[in-house]
């Protein structure tokens, strides 16, 4: 098979050849470090490149399979960490040089889970540095290039892992969502971005952002990958004292194709928000198409909506301040001047007003669930516009002007604050060629719903199989 | 505080001192109207009525949830 196919070939597909020994991980990796050598001049998604350990670990991976020991539909799969997953031996930046030679002694736990899947690490990959911004921009190990249009942002701050996946040169990455970072990138640069309940895949090993909003989440092409690395990384890890203990699922039962009768929630007050046209159409097209597939949509009304930048940002800046404080006071002039300003302004936040943002988020909470009561789903734009440029401070959304994290972050922090599962699946394109993204949100614990319904509209939409010009 | 401000100079130097920022540097000058934003799109939280309700310091699941 043609090396780049093998890189555009899903994790599923290539689990069934690798099952079947028509294809060898071997293969599969050499595809895919020839694909990083071609491409990540241009895109800058890796900030730590690992071909000697990938090579040696897809032998050991052949040499298992052949030997009958085949591990599951992971085993020999190409993955990609963000770098602020730490990976024993392996430094593990957080994507600020300040880190350049840190290298924590364990993996963290979700790069064990992939280990024992067989999962093969081809390295660590690029992000807003801490994890705090929604652009993927470094200037420390240089700004992160949408394959779409490298002119343009991939979205952030799991920069690296959207573009990757998106050009083919890991076939699952991980990111991690504090404000929306798994399903930015994954809206601008044309994935599937899943976000899972908070606790339900551990956050240890992680560099925190935000202690109660962090939440790590697969990057991938399609949903039934979103499934199969949920299978691997879920579930109750003791390191980590948010970890719930749940029964998992097998999440590819969700793919059935069969969204009849299913009751998706469309916000009202989501749409009144600024908003570009051609992305408005794009998710209107998509309920149209849900619609088609029998699901049961309708308008709801979500009012608390305009107080989640408040509450989320009070949570977050206080929090993100609180962990660097010491790094804040002796490296604060080496950090990315964007970040530092943040978390310096997060030291002015009161304890009565982190605490007020938390009474709120009790208040926002308790409203999200009474609309789920009615709905299976919620429903949105994952961005409010494509992709900007690089570097631009504000964007232009609809008829207003609105700043670019403002804007990046309208529709993705409703769900960190609730803490329940939502995923970015790609719905159209702008006239200019660049990935819209469509959000499902749903209720805590109810991946398998998420799943379900962007599962069924992936399938009958052929936006997942359009690849990047590079 | 008075008028649109949510920080005088005077108390952000102050309080900028007390979190261990230099209040000599020169970079303050701009730290300042950008806390200055942050502290008034924050007041928006004074909008919300939340009553009795606990805070809720991380997520937990409810038993409807179950």
């Amino acid at each position: 098979m043609d090396a780049l196919e093998l890189c555009y070939l899903s994790a599923g597909e290539l689990s069934r050849l690798i099952k079947t020994q028509d294809v060898s991980p071997v293969e599969i990796i050499d595809a895919h470090l020839a694909r990083i050598g071609e491409t990540d001049t241009t895109l800058n998604s890796f900030i730590t490149l690992l071909p000697e350990q990938a090579r040696a670990a897809a032998r050991r991976a052949e040499s298992e399979i052949q030997s009958g020991n085949y591990r599951g539909p992971l085993h020999g799969i190409p993955v990609g960490l963000k770098d602020l997953f730490n990976t024993g031996g392996v430094r593990t930046t957080s994507g600020s040089r300040i880190f350049d030679n840190f290298v924590p002694d364990q993996d963290c736990t979700v790069a064990t889970r992939f280990q024992q899947a067989g999962a093969i690490l081809l390295g660590k990959l690029n992000m807003h540095p801490f994890a705090y911004g929604p652009t993927g921009e470094n200037a420390d190990y240089g700004h992160m290039h949408n394959p779409w249009n490298p002119e343009l942002i991939t979205g952030g701050s799991s920069g690296g892992s959207g573009s990757a996946t998106a050009a083919g040169q890991c076939t699952i990455t991980m990111g991690s969502d504090t404000g929306g970072s798994v399903r930015i990138p994954a809206a601008l640069c044309g994935i599937v971005g899943l976000k899972p309940t908070y606790g339900l895949v551990s956050r240890h090993g992680l560099t925190p952002l935000s202690w109660c909003l962090d939440h790590p989440g697969p990057m991938v092409r399609t949903v039934e990958d979103a499934a199969l690395a949920m299978n691997a990384i879920a579930g109750h890890d003791p390191n980590d004292v948010a970890s719930i203990r749940e029964a998992i699922p097998d999440y590819t039962t969700a793919l059935t194709g069969d969204v009849r009768r299913l009751k998706i929630g469309v916000p009202r007050e989501f749409f009144e928000a600024p908003l570009d046209p051609e992305v408005a159409a794009a998710v209107q097209q998509a309920i149209s198409q849900l619609e088609h597939l029998g699901a049961i949509v309708t308008e709801v009304s979500f009012p608390l909506f305009q107080h989640a930048q408040a509450i989320s940002g009070t949570i977050l800046m206080a929090e993100a301040s609180a962990y660097h404080r010491d790094l804040l006071a002796k490296d604060g002039d080496k950090l990315y001047p964007p970040v530092r300003i943040r978390l310096e302004a997060g030291l002015f936040i009161t304890a009565i007003d982190y605490l007020k943002a938390q009474q709120a988020r009790s208040v926002f909470n308790h409203e999200t669930r009474q609309i789920l009561t009615d709905v299976d789903l919620l429903l949105s734009p994952t961005e409010p516009v494509t992709a900007p440029p690089i570097l631009a401070e504000k964007v232009q959304a609809g008829e207003q002007t609105i700043g670019t994290t403002a804007a990046l972050t309208q529709y993705t922090r409703p769900y960190n604050i609730t803490g329940g599962p939502a995923i970015s699946v790609p719905c159209g394109f702008s006239e200019s060629g660049m990935p819209i993204g469509l959000q499902l949100a749903g209720k805590p614990f109810d991946e398998l719903t998420v799943l379900r319904a962007a599962h069924a509209y992936e399938q009958a939409t052929n936006w997942h199989t359009r690849r990047p010009p590079i | 505080m008075p008028g649109d401000n949510p920080i005088s100079r005077n108390a952000f130097l102050y309080l900028a001192a007390q979190a261990g920022l230099d209040a000599n540097s020169p970079h303050l000058d701009e730290l300042f109207p950008y806390v200055q934003s942050v502290l008034s799109s924050i007041r928006s939280l004074d909008d919300i009525d939340v009553g009795i309700s606990e805070p809720d310091m991380a997520f937990k699941p409810s038993p409807e949830d179950k």
